[in-house]
């Protein structure tokens, strides 16, 4: 049973990436809706980062006691100045383990 | 004479095939290497995955199963624990349609450029794509002409790869490993796509796009939408178009009034 559950999955997760990249499927965008899907990726994006950072346990965490959130806002400012992605993921990473740490102890 | 030729031309179309492999070699490092970061964000959540799998009773094949033919990060994990608690089978579909249906964005985002691509590749392009192979397609010419493509199949092939590594082993070290689920290993992820996202910050309505989607995920998340994630994305590009739109009128008022 449980193996053609994920059979059955695997078609969904499928379907949904490659439905609209199919040839055959009648759909022609106008240049409104190129420019208007131009920004899925930054708002795709966006929108599974923050509520991690932001919402611990279904509760909204706007306190300096969230690792989350500190630890983010360094990644945040590291990435605006254009920082290497392998120095804020070292630099962030290791402030989040630090804090958490702190947080057991 | 006509030997001495063909030799010559026998030679350059040898040397141009192991230029031609050389780059290739290249783009398909430089495909791996750009993936890397995020190839490496996933191990925690990857591990997770495929030890949860094994703690709530699936078989080997079942675990494995999931990475290789699911492939999914979200899903995957949500629908591991709905199996294990035994969830009625519409129930997992169901859910699964749901956190899987941004991808619906990406395809639809994606379209116009895989236009002139052969039909047999949008298949492994489309089950490829992922939020991570996504995150890597936004140059405008991407999937167009052979390096291009060859890089997509590399980088998002090394994620899939790397993917059904993590899992394995989860599966096999999982019940070796202290519980996993309260280290925080969702700030990895979030702190790459951190660091994808705002460098790509380059005028204002991207930066409203951002700002827009990151305050509905919140009020969404808190008010726990189902489509929550789908629908603070859709806000938030509304928001980006607009603006843009606005700052295009602006600039014709403002040229119009000059001439």
């Amino acid at each position: 049973m449980t193996l053609i559950t994920i059979i059955l999955m695997a078609l969904i997760t499928f379907l949904t990436r490659y439905l609209f990249i199919h040839p055959k499927i009648p759909l022609r965008l106008n240049v409104k809706m190129v420019s208007f899907l131009s920004f899925s990726a930054p708002a795709v994006l966006t929108a599974i980062w923050v509520p991690i950072i932001f919402i611990r346990e279904g509760e909204l965490a706007l306190s300096i006691a969230n690792p989350y959130l500190i630890a983010a806002t360094v990644a945040v400012i590291l990435a605006a100045k254009k920082a290497n992605i392998y120095l804020i993921l070292l630099a962030s990473g290791g402030l989040f383990a630090f804090l958490k740490m702190g947080v057991f102890i | 004479m006509i030997i001495y030729m063909s030799e010559n031309i026998y030679q350059q179309t040898v040397k141009s095939k192991s230029i031609a492999r050389k780059t290739n070699i290249r783009i398909v490092l430089k495909g791996f290497m750009d993936m890397m970061p995020l190839n490496l964000a996933v191990i925690p959540w990857g591990i997770l995955c495929g030890s949860l799998a094994i703690q709530r009773d699936f078989s080997v094949l079942e675990a494995l199963l999931m990475p290789l033919i699911v492939f999914a990060g979200s899903a995957q994990l949500v629908a591991t624990e709905l199996i294990g608690g035994n969830a009625p089978l519409a129930t997992i579909l169901f859910t699964t349609f749901i956190i899987s249906s941004r991808h619906f964005l990406y395809g639809l985002s994606l379209r116009d450029k895989m236009k002139v691509l052969p039909n047999k590749w949008r298949y492994p392009l489309g089950f490829l794509l992922t939020d991570e192979l996504f995150a890597l397609s936004t140059h405008t010419r991407a999937f167009n002409g052979k390096v291009r493509l060859l890089y997509a199949l590399a980088s998002g092939g090394s994620f899939y790869l790397c993917w059904l590594m993590w899992n394995i082993i989860g599966i096999f070290a999982g019940s070796y490993l202290p519980d996993l689920t309260s280290l925080g290993l969702d700030f990895a992820i979030a702190v790459t796509f951190i660091a994808l996202v705002i460098p790509s910050i380059k005028n204002i309505p991207i930066l409203v796009t951002v700002v827009v989607a990151g305050l509905c995920s919140v009020v969404f998340k808190l008010l726990a939408w189902e489509l929550d994630l789908v629908f603070s994305a859709l806000l938030g590009m509304l928001a980006g178009y607009y603006v843009l739109r606005f700052q295009q009128k602006v600039k014709r008022v403002i040229k119009e009034n000059i001439t």
